[in-house]
């Protein structure tokens, strides 16, 4: 029975891509009415540069946004997480959360607002240093319980050993809590790529995002090479969560030994 | 931790290579060059290729942006990091944009393709003697409908619409201006009208079409109507042109009473970084030959009098988007009623629909 209702839910949550995917193929031009199968849509894809350009920028700006924010994130889960005054590391964790669920409208207009007073001209850096902005308390969040996971008799251990402080942090702490480095640069980088509402605000002269320019097609109506697209993106999307899958398989701790 | 290094470095590496592809498309495309023009107008709202022969013919390379809301680009310029030559907004944030001195005056002396512009859509209230802005495109609201659903019924007058035998047909706008402005116009008043007499007079009336309303909707009226799940909406023209050319039972009508007159039109923001350009490409997009071309291509009514004589005659003789000059005398171009009177149509608007069949 359980299996049934799981199967069920699957299939709700999946039927809008495969439909969007399937007149992504549809000769007709429309999304109604399967007129025939084509692969015209692809193509008028890759000849449109200007979609290109932005899809590449799409990619380059969650890349390095969620590098950017992966390795500042390390350090503020190293931080909290040392924390000896349970008062203070729980300050810090609420107010980490508090970044999470403020609602991305809110952060976008305050970003908007600081690159005004400071005046940072709109386009790819501030759109980069607004990404990595809103990455970085989901990094922190994905790194902390792989932390408060490791024994602290694991580090006494191995400063026992003469271990150096720089010793401790990468060949103890860092291979330790690798998995949960890798969930919260994949976690970033989703979140990179589709957010639409902070990147609004902060996008301008000449540099847009995918998320922002479908939203300003979609009031004439999209054309089948916006579903084209998003079929590819997809598809890469997929790939991203398989090649999650096997790092975080090979990164399994195995009982208390620690890896180079 | 040698594992995370090489990954990072992976992904260094491969934003480096994706960097650099987006350089060398910008660069073949030549957006990286001195003398460009960046334009902000809607999304899918000019034909690519005027562009690329915009492009061709005077070595400037244009940045194409796109919006999807008056008030969203009025943000953007607004907030002055950003550098358009030239924006497209409509009427009424025209006149809001240069009340709050956010355009540039335009130097007609350098746009002698103006006069080709139909007088009748020159010197109008929201920008005299067009001093800011130069008219793109134009447009009514009226009513699409449906003769196949509604058994060969013709429609051609607000009035129609309170036929008892419409019952539970119509989407509405959710709109004041417009829902008021029908209201206003079906008994004869004009849709600026401020008179709080008259504005009650229409709101009762509008109370009396609940009975045949079907819905109060946004963007979605175009797949209702599309679809055919609904029979009649009130929509702007340029939806009505593209819910026309998806499903081919549906009409249109400018309704006989008068209606609103809308207007995209370009200006030149006050951020402008090359207004030499701007002024070249809006003098261009004046060509009527060149103005014809878009219009076939985007599908709204062109206000270029000679860019008519270039296009088909069906088109330019159809009278649901070029209509008659008897009934242009009677539409009106939405006038700003100051703070106190919109919010008093906003409140009259909230009250219609609440009012229960």
């Amino acid at each position: 029975m359980s299996r049934i209702f799981l199967v069920l839910i699957f299939l709700i949550l999946y039927a809008p891509i495969f439909f969007l995917v399937f007149y992504s193929f549809n000769s007709g031009g429309t999304m109604y009415g399967f007129k025939g199968f084509t692969l015209d849509w692809y193509k008028e894809l890759f000849q449109d540069s200007r979609l290109l350009i932005i899809v590449l920028n799409t990619l380059v700006i969650a890349l390095l946004s969620s590098l950017f924010a992966t390795i500042i994130g390390i350090f503020g889960a190293l931080g909290i997480h040392s924390m000896k005054k349970r008062q203070t590391k729980n300050t810090l964790l609420s107010l980490n959360n508090v970044l999470i669920v403020s609602p991305d409208v809110i952060i976008g207009a305050s970003f908007l607002i600081l690159f005004t007073m400071a005046g940072v001209k709109l386009g790819m850096f501030s759109v980069l240093l607004s990404h990595i902005a809103f990455s970085i308390p989901i990094v922190v969040l994905m790194v902390l319980p792989k932390l408060s996971e490791m024994s602290p008799t694991l580090i006494d251990a191995a400063r026992d050993l003469g271990a150096s402080r720089w010793n401790v942090l990468t060949k103890v702490v860092l291979p330790y809590i690798t998995p949960g480095i890798f969930a919260g640069f994949f976690m970033a980088l989703t979140y990179s790529l589709d957010d639409f509402a902070v990147t609004f605000f902060v996008t301008g002269n000449g540099f847009t995002t995918l998320s922002v320019e479908i939203y300003s097609l979609a009031r004439r109506g999209i054309s089948l090479n916006v579903n084209a697209l998003s079929t590819l993106l997809f598809l890469f999307t997929l790939v991203l969560v398989v090649v999650y899958y096997f790092i975080s398989q090979r990164n399994k701790p195995n009982g208390w030994g620690v890896k180079k | 931790m040698r594992k995370l290094v090489h990954f990072f470095l992976a992904i260094i590496l491969v934003s480096a290579v994706l960097f650099y592809t987006v350089s060398e498309l910008n660069n073949s495309e030549g957006y990286s060059g001195r003398n460009t023009l960046t334009i902000y107008n809607w999304g899918d709202y000019i034909d690519p290729q005027l562009i690329k022969r915009f492009e061709k013919e005077n070595g400037i390379k244009v940045i194409y942006e796109t919006f999807d809301s008056n008030e969203a680009m009025l943000t953007k310029i607004e907030q002055g990091g950003t550098t358009y030559d030239i924006a497209i907004p409509s009427e009424y944030m025209i006149d809001k944009m240069r009340k709050e001195h956010l355009l540039i005056p335009l130097d007609h002396s350098k746009l002698p393709n103006l006069h080709y512009i139909d007088k009748r859509f020159m010197d109008l209230p929201f920008d005299e003697d067009n001093k800011y802005s130069v008219p793109y495109f134009w447009g009514t609201v009226g009513i699409v409908y449906n003769p196949k659903m509604l058994g060969g019924k013709k429609i051609t007058s607000w009035n129609d619409l309170w036929d008892p035998g419409l019952r539970n047909k119509i989407l509405l706008i959710d709109g004041a201006r417009e829902v008021m402005g029908m209201g206003l116009n079906s008994i004869g008043y004009s849709l600026n009208d401020t008179n709080h007499a008259h504005l009650q007079k229409a709101k009762r009336k509008l109370d009396t079409l609940t009975p045949n309303i079907k819905g109060i909707v946004g963007d979605e009226s175009r797949l209702l109507l599309e679809n055919e799940e609904a029979s009649i909406g009130l929509v702007w023209s340029g939806v009505a042109s593209e819910i026309m050319s998806e499903n081919k039972n549906l009409e249109y009508a400018v309704p006989k009473e008068g209606s609103n007159l809308w207007f995209d039109n370009m200006v030149i923001p006050k951020t402008a970084k090359n207004k030499k350009a701007a002024h070249k490409f809006i003098n261009f997009m004046l060509d009527p030959k060149i103005a014809a071309k878009n219009a076939e291509y985007v599908n709204y009514s062109t206000p270029n009098k000679k860019a008519l004589s270039y296009m088909p005659k069906e088109t330019v003789n159809d009278e649901r988007f070029y209509p008659s000059p008897q009934l242009t005398e009677k539409l009106e171009v939405y006038q700003n009623l100051g703070k106190k009177n919109l919010a008093y149509y906003n409140e009259l608007f909230l009250e219609f629909k609440m009012h229960r069949k």
